[in-house]
């Protein structure tokens, strides 16, 4: 009988089951067995990665070292994937494991934005997200993930780190360990013994030298290598040879493409066309004319089929649209987004119907402000989404918002202008239109350089923001500001009450607001995550 | 007869496990549950739809480390699924590297041979048409049974590049009466061989690296080679143990970049720095002396070496000290280049390895250089003075590790000697002299009727590919060139049969390889066949339960012996009947059957104990242990039973018996001894006891080799440093000559087997030339940018990798990559492989890409996704023979001339003079040295397929002295 005794009952609760993962650099041999294991369990099609090895190397000959990084979805515990996801594709199991569902899934591409870690990607066969899912089938039954089970040197462990009997729970305890990103407060559950800086940092490591015995895909659709000026990048070690370079790693296709920049311009226009036109008659700025107002709302309703005609295309599988309304999830911004573009267009609708059975009326007056409330929450929602995609940092600035309901105000106005020209609107309000757009012009100026030229918060922001303004993206950034912001200002400035000027303006205003969307869009996706 | 719906529907969970590192979820299933087992189907996941398998073990066959697999054959509809490893192999331990899940691709390639085929048109023009393997049996048999009757047994031929097999031909071959195996060890692993061999009798070294202090390899292990994942299992294990991992390699391998020390020698100046280890060893007074006077044949040495010398350890010792007092710390790193204390801390580390050295050259500098052989054998040296020999962290012979279990029949050893692999001017090469064969064509020395190429691709693997073609097209040379492979490749397409074997699940092999300090046995099998027979679908032949007819060589062998002999009047027929059953056709299930009955101990008792045959223990389990840890075999004392008919040499030690050798039941390759006066040697006294000892001719390690001395190189018979072909002084490094590495490879690939491959591919398809940042510089050239590569017979075209990973003045490519095909539809893997065009003048061979890899329809719609358009430069082809006069290895590092591209040059182009590669070849071939003795070649030595003692003597006596 021992003189300790016996162990009293815990009283403590025991916690939840949270499965995670440890790669443990000691022993990892960088033999990619975990990725044709992977790539067998799931029968993940070529060209897209469900965990892959990245390889980093540095030093200066014969102090040259390569360093690996088995890769792939961390199944964080505050996943920023799950809130974007419009349809509850993407979601936390109780375990831990960050699971997605195929069957619904609309091919957003959201999740691939709110990632910061490259870890998802779009099936070419179903067209929708797929990602490491910690091979849920298999642990359910009490089996190890396929690379766990493959890895010839045990260096991937996947387990219960709440319990502390478990080997991974032993394992992170008495090891120093690392993970990806954590100033993104993801909280990642992959945790690495003895990361390489330059690997897990992903700007950190060159991408120009090429990879030792791969291609790497290139065409509009693929990231390439950083190209910033020249293409240096951050730290002068990068100038060396014996710098840190990628040597391998996986490719990875630009989720999203002309339709979003697009979209945010026919969006900007239809909201902007109705804020400007009802908020500036019921401010008194502008003259209640019919047609001049109706003709507001239902072109304001026109370009919201159009903004969301161009969401549905950009979807992998448009047929599921539906899927958004049927089984929302409501921390989304795109759910938010997209009940806030149907309420806008059935107030617009109502407004149009109301104006146009005849001039305005009790409805028609009292749809003024919702409408407006409504307009201007469309312009701006993007902003919301965005600041949900914690894998482009510089769509999180706070001057986003601002910069979007200002945009809208100089869209809408500039269309309104082309509009009147074109239908050849007598008494049409060109004084108040053009100080209305030229007012927003001036702000989109402030907040742009502001905003893109200013300091970044993180480094993964000022890349981005290096590329647009000096990078591959530089002509349509500039080209924005130029013919898009400062043209139509000075053209305004000396044709100041003419209508074709001020139409012209507009044009040039909304052209260079699509540059400038395309440039803002595609830069921050091609800052690597990986 | 078992109803298909029997058995579980949904799944079960698997509780957890306790491990000594806590507790885990399973890895697999356990083996009660294999015959069905039921998943969750992992496309339709999250929604819950189970699925039922049988598992299936088997031996994965993209390397000779003979790793298990399962194999997931659906219930319902008999596919294949996927393979995952097996638990129960003792070897690989239910883990795999890239290749082994791979092995799916390379089943469902739709591009595959399903069928026999036989060329339609002239050789190499591509037309085929389908055949039933009865056809082919027929016209195959017919040949052979002519050759045999016709006294034209050296005309019959069988090459194999991946044996994947043990003791398997041997039953075949010598039943035909022929000395007609030849193989690829040359290109490979001869020159370690020679090493080891010279030492130990044994080859190969079975290093327990689990359990070592210092771990040193002269090779990638951690990446590739033999064997490669279960080897690197345990070199992690016992790194992250405390041992110190030491590699040396002349670029930056994975294995380099995980080692504690990492040193990049200059190409061939490795044994000089093995030599200051042991002579750092020596005079610091820190070797295992008692170990060094008790096993090594020192007192040989002193009467060949030191004469006048008083018989006694001390003056051997002495004259170790004088003999190598020349390789100082400061004189190795002249030749390797490596920091002088760096390579003193690597004596240090190794000084204190407590006898727990686990030390490897498998190719690497064993398999480039000139003299290369000497690499292993100073590396041995250094394993045998520090005492780490058979010990637990230490290094052992191959044998003590592996068992080859005893066939039914073994034919007696036959009375030829087939001079076209194994020549008269190297008597002590290891292995046949495989890659000069089309030059032996070419110079008259014989013809072949019939030449089977077996997963073997001479004109891509082998240097000098051009001299293959023009061999290999030449029906005056080979009159039937029959490919038995799973796949296309550059040599198949010259054959006049393409015969499609099954790959590592659809073939029935018996394995053993010495992967860690241990022995086990393992089953290779075909999986679908296993499991149609369980769900009670009887199957007669395997090509009825593989994908289209592809079949197996065991089937095969026996159908065909049938047809060269079918009354047994030849003497053939008779092996192929299964014991106690005459005038019966041998099955699998009676191969089989016997040798896991008869020849492997403790595999009956272990059946039992289960109540399974001992067949059926291995069709459930796929393997067997038959002994973990360490076994020196040498020292075991000889059994009173042995004792009883022996008397000892007094001047040697030896003790000789007369009583008949028993039939082994291990036939693992062993060195053997024609009974002479005093009898049969089978050990030796040491400090007054009878052991075992090694199998060479003084039962000790060989530090002299009387073999060496006997055979033409007395100067070589001590471990010494030899200069390597491509030394530092050869290459002119200002006149921008470089030393081309090339025998690097990858770890997801292997040379022929893997272009089908898509996932291993989609990792790997390119093979720049790698080249350190100052030569680039000198050069002028950046990553990416063509130069040209100029051989001594030829030149490529290839681009440049600049990379701070090798050592200036050395560049490298990897021979992994580089296919082609000549045609755009059949060939070689449409994803693997560029069409070429071929242009020839008088031996003057042009290659040149006419189009890369690129997406295609195919019936798996992944092929329309492949995304890489490149298929690596196929260097290889430039390579002249180089062998080395004494191992008869072909020395892969090529001295050559580096450039910019010229205009006229494109990515890819290979010019080659087949002229100038035959000059070369006889300017090699002069090196050699034939035997003056009446032996062609030493009886003791290691030779695959050992003839009859009577073949060893040349006709005519022996050559005149050659001077």
């Amino acid at each position: 009988m021992s003189a300790i005794g016996p162990t009293p009952p815990a009283i403590a609760p025991r916690l939840p089951v949270s499965q995670a993962f440890l790669i443990d650099n000691r022993r990892c041999i960088g033999c990619h067995a975990c990725s044709t294991a992977c790539k067998s369990e799931n029968e993940v099609p070529l060209g897209v990665h469900r965990t892959w090895v990245k390889y980093v190397e540095k030093g200066a000959f014969p102090d040259t070292r390569r360093y690996f990084q088995v890769t792939r979805c961390n199944h964080c515990a505050s996943p920023p994937c799950v809130p974007i996801c419009p349809t509850t594709a993407m979601y936390r199991r109780d375990d831990g494991i960050v699971e997605f569902d195929g069957d619904a899934c609309i091919g957003c591409k959201a999740c691939l934005q709110a990632c910061p870690y490259d870890a998802i990607h779009i099936d070419p066969e179903s067209g929708t997200a797929a990602k490491c899912h910690f091979c849920a089938h298999r642990t359910d039954v009490g089996l190890e993930p396929a690379c766990v089970v493959v890895c010839p040197v045990h260096a991937i462990l996947a387990g219960d780190m709440n319990d502390p009997s478990s080997e991974i729970a032993r394992v992170l305890a008495n090891n120093r360990v690392t993970v990806r990103k954590p100033e993104q407060g993801t909280r990642p559950k992959l945790f690495y013994v003895e990361a390489e800086e330059s690997a897990i940092t992903p700007t950190l490591a060159s991408q120009e030298g090429g990879h030792l015995w791969s291609q790497l895909p290139r065409g509009e659709d693929w990231r390439g290598p950083i190209q910033i000026g020249a293409g240096r990048m951050a730290g002068a070690l990068v100038r060396s040879a014996a710098a840190p370079r990628e040597t391998y790693n996986a490719a990875h296709r630009v989720p999203w493409h002309w339709q979003v920049p697009a979209y945010l311009v026919t969006k900007a226009i239809g909201s902007g066309m109705f804020l400007v036109a009802a908020a500036g008659t019921a401010l008194g700025l502008l003259p209640e004319r019919d047609p001049f107002t109706s003709s507001a709302s239902l072109l304001a309703l026109l370009f919201i089929a159009l903004t969301t005609g161009l969401l549905v295309w950009d979807l992998d599988r448009p047929d599921r649209f539906w899927k958004i309304l049927t089984r929302p999830q409501w921390r989304s911004w795109l759910v938010k987004g997209a009940w806030v573009l149907m309420g806008f267009s059935a107030v617009a609708a109502l407004r149009f119907v109301a104006q146009f059975s005849g001039g305005p009326s009790g409805l028609s007056r009292a749809l003024v402000w919702p409408g407006v409330a409504l307009a201007a929450l469309s312009a701006v929602y993007t902003a919301f989404l965005f600041a949900q995609a914690e894998g482009r940092d510089l769509w999180q600035g706070p001057l986003l918002a601002p910069q979007l309901l200002i945009q809208a105000v100089m869209a809408g106005a500039g269309m309104l202008a082309i509009v009147g020209l074109v239908r050849g609107v007598t008494l049409f309000p060109v004084g108040a239109v053009s100080w209305i757009l030229g007012a927003a012009l001036a702000g989109n100026l402030l907040l742009t350089l502001v905003g893109d030229l200013g300091r970044h918060p993180t480094l993964v922001a000022r890349t981005a923001a290096r590329m647009m303004t000096r990078g591959r993206y530089a002509p349509h950034f500039w080209g924005s500001v130029g013919a898009g912001v400062a043209l139509p200002l000075a053209l305004l400035l000396l044709g100041r009450g003419s209508l074709p000027v001020t139409a012209l303006a507009g044009l040039l205003a909304i052209a260079g607001l699509f540059l400038y969307e395309w440039a803002f869009v595609m830069a921050p996706q091609q800052v690597p995550n990986s | 007869m078992k109803p298909f719906d029997a058995g579980p529907r949904l799944p079960t969970a698997l509780g957890p496990q306790e491990t000594a590192d806590g507790v885990r979820m399973q890895q697999f299933p356990p083996a009660e549950a294999w015959d069905d087992w039921t998943e969750w189907d992992h496309r339709a996941w999250p929604r819950k739809i189970p699925r039922r398998y049988m598992l299936v073990p088997t031996v994965c066959f993209n390397c000779e480390s003979a790793c298990g697999l399962l194999g997931w054959v659906d219930r319902e509809t008999l596919e294949v699924r996927k393979f995952e490893g097996n638990p129960a192999h003792p070897g690989s331990r239910g883990r795999n590297c890239a290749k082994g899940p791979a092995t799916i691709n390379q089943v469902n390639d739709p591009d595959r041979i399903l069928y026999p085929l036989r060329r339609a048109g002239r050789r190499g023009e591509g037309k085929w048409v389908r055949v039933s393997w009865d056809e082919a049996l027929a016209d195959i048999g017919g040949r052979i049974r002519s050759a045999l009757q016709e006294g034209r047994h050296d005309e019959v031929m069988y090459h194999v590049g991946r044996p994947g097999h043990d003791g398997l031909m041997e039953w075949i071959l010598p039943a035909w009466g022929l000395d007609g195996h030849n193989s690829h060890t040359n290109i490979c692993s001869s020159g370690a061989r020679a090493g080891y061999a010279f030492w130990m009798g044994f080859d190969r070294p079975s290093p327990d690296h689990a359990n070592a202090k210092v771990i040193l390899l002269i090779s990638s292990h951690l990446e590739t080679g033999h064997y490669f994942n279960p080897h690197a299992q345990r070199i992690v294990e016992g790194k992250l143990a405390g041992a110190k991992l030491i590699v040396w390699d002349t670029r930056l391998s994975n294995t380099a970049s995980m080692a504690d020390t990492w040193i990049s020698p200059w190409p061939g100046s490795e044994a000089a720095i093995l030599l200051a280890i042991a002579r750092h060893l020596i005079a610091t007074r820190r070797y295992d002396r008692e170990f060094v006077r008790q096993w090594v044949n020192w007192e040989e040495y002193l009467r060949a070496e030191e004469p006048g010398s008083p018989p006694t350890f001390e003056a051997f010792e002495a004259s170790l000290e004088t003999r190598y007092a020349r390789y100082t710390f400061a004189f190795a790193s002249r030749e390797s280049g490596v920091d002088a204390r760096v390579l003193e801390g690597i004596a240090e580390d190794v000084a204190n390895c407590g006898g727990k050295l686990a030390a490897h050259n498998w190719r690497s500098a064993g398999s480039g250089n000139l003299g290369g052989w000497q690499v292993a054998r100073c590396l041995w040296f250094v394993n045998v003075l520090t005492g780490s020999v058979g010990v637990a962290g230490g290094t052992s012979a191959n044998a003590w590790d592996k068992w080859v279990p005893r066939p039914p029949h073994l034919p007696p050893h036959v009375p030829r000697w087939n001079e076209l692999a194994w020549p008269r001017e190297y008597p002590l090469s290891f292995f046949e002299m495989s890659y000069l064969l089309p030059h032996f064509l070419k110079e008259g020395r014989g013809k072949l009727a019939v030449y089977f190429t077996r997963v073997y691709n001479p004109m891509w693997t082998n240097p000098d590919g051009f001299t293959w073609l023009e061999a290999l097209r030449d029906e005056a040379k080979i009159g039937l060139h029959v490919a038995l492979t799973p796949t296309w490749s550059e040599t198949a397409w010259w054959a006049d049969y393409v015969l499609p074997m099954g790959h590592g699940s659809e073939r029935h092999d018996v394995m053993s390889q010495e992967t860690h300090a241990g022995r086990w046995v393992a089953f290779r099998q075909p999986v679908r066949r296993v499991a149609m027979e369980k769900l009670g679908r009887p199957v007669r032949r395997t090509w009825e339960a593989n994908p289209g007819q592809v079949w197996e060589e065991v089937e095969f062998w026996i159908d065909l012996s049938w047809q060269i002999d079918p009354d047994g009047s030849l003497g053939v027929r008779r092996y192929f009947e299964p014991p106690g059953r005459p005038g019966e056709r041998m099955t699998v299930d009676d191969y089989y059957g016997w040798m896991f009955e008869e020849s492997v101990p403790g595999l009956p008792e272990a059946a039992a104990r289960e109540g399974l045959t001992p067949l059926g223990y291995m069709r459930k389990y796929g393997a067997f242990e038959m002994r973990a840890g360490a076994e020196p075999e040498f020292v075991r004392p000889l059994a009173e039973a042995e004792r009883a008919a022996t008397r000892v040499d007094p001047a040697t030690g030896i003790v000789y018996t007369t009583a008949p050798a028993a039939p082994a039941m291990n036939i693992v390759p062993t060195p053997v001894f024609v009974a002479g006066a005093l009898g049969r040697p089978i050990g030796v006294m040491v400090d007054g006891t009878a052991r075992q000892g090694f199998p060479t001719p003084s039962r000790k390690l060989e530090i002299y080799s009387s073999t060496l001395a006997e055979f033409g190189w007395p100067e070589l018979a001590v471990p010494d440093y030899v200069r390597s072909h491509v030394h530092p002084d050869e290459i002119d490094r200002q006149g921008n000559e470089f030393v081309l590495l090339s025998t690097y490879r990858l770890p997801t690939l292997i040379h022929t087997r893997s272009a089908n491959a898509k996932w291993l591919l989609e990792i790997s398809h390119s093979n720049p030339t790698w080249i350190h940042t100052e030569d680039a510089a000198r050069l002028r050239v950046a990553t990416g940018d063509l130069v040209r590569v100029e051989t001594e017979i030829g030149h490529f075209v290839d681009k440049v990798w600049i990379t701070e990973g090798i050592r200036p003045g050395v560049i490298a490519c990897s021979h992994h990559l580089g296919r082609w095909r000549l045609a755009e539809g059949e060939g070689t893997s449409r994803m693997a492989s560029a069409v070429v065009g071929l242009q020839e003048d008088a031996g003057r061979w042009d290659l040149r890409q006419v189009g890369g890899v690129g997406p295609y329809a195919s019936a798996d719609p992944d092929t329309e996704r492949i995304w890489w358009t490149d298929a690596g430069v196929h260097q290889n082809l430039t390579f002249p023979v180089q062998p080395d006069p004494v191992s008869g290895g072909h020395c892969w590092h090529q001295k050559v001339r580096v450039s910019p591209a010229r205009p006229e040059d494109r990515y890819g182009d290979v010019h080659v003079d087949t002229g100038r590669a035959h000059e070369v070849y006889k300017r090699w071939l002069s090196m050699a040295r034939p035997p003056r003795g009446p032996l062609r070649r030493p009886h003791w030595i290691l030779r695959p397929f050992r003839p009859a003692e009577a073949a060893y003597r040349l006709p005519d006596g022996g050559l005149p002295d050659a001077g």
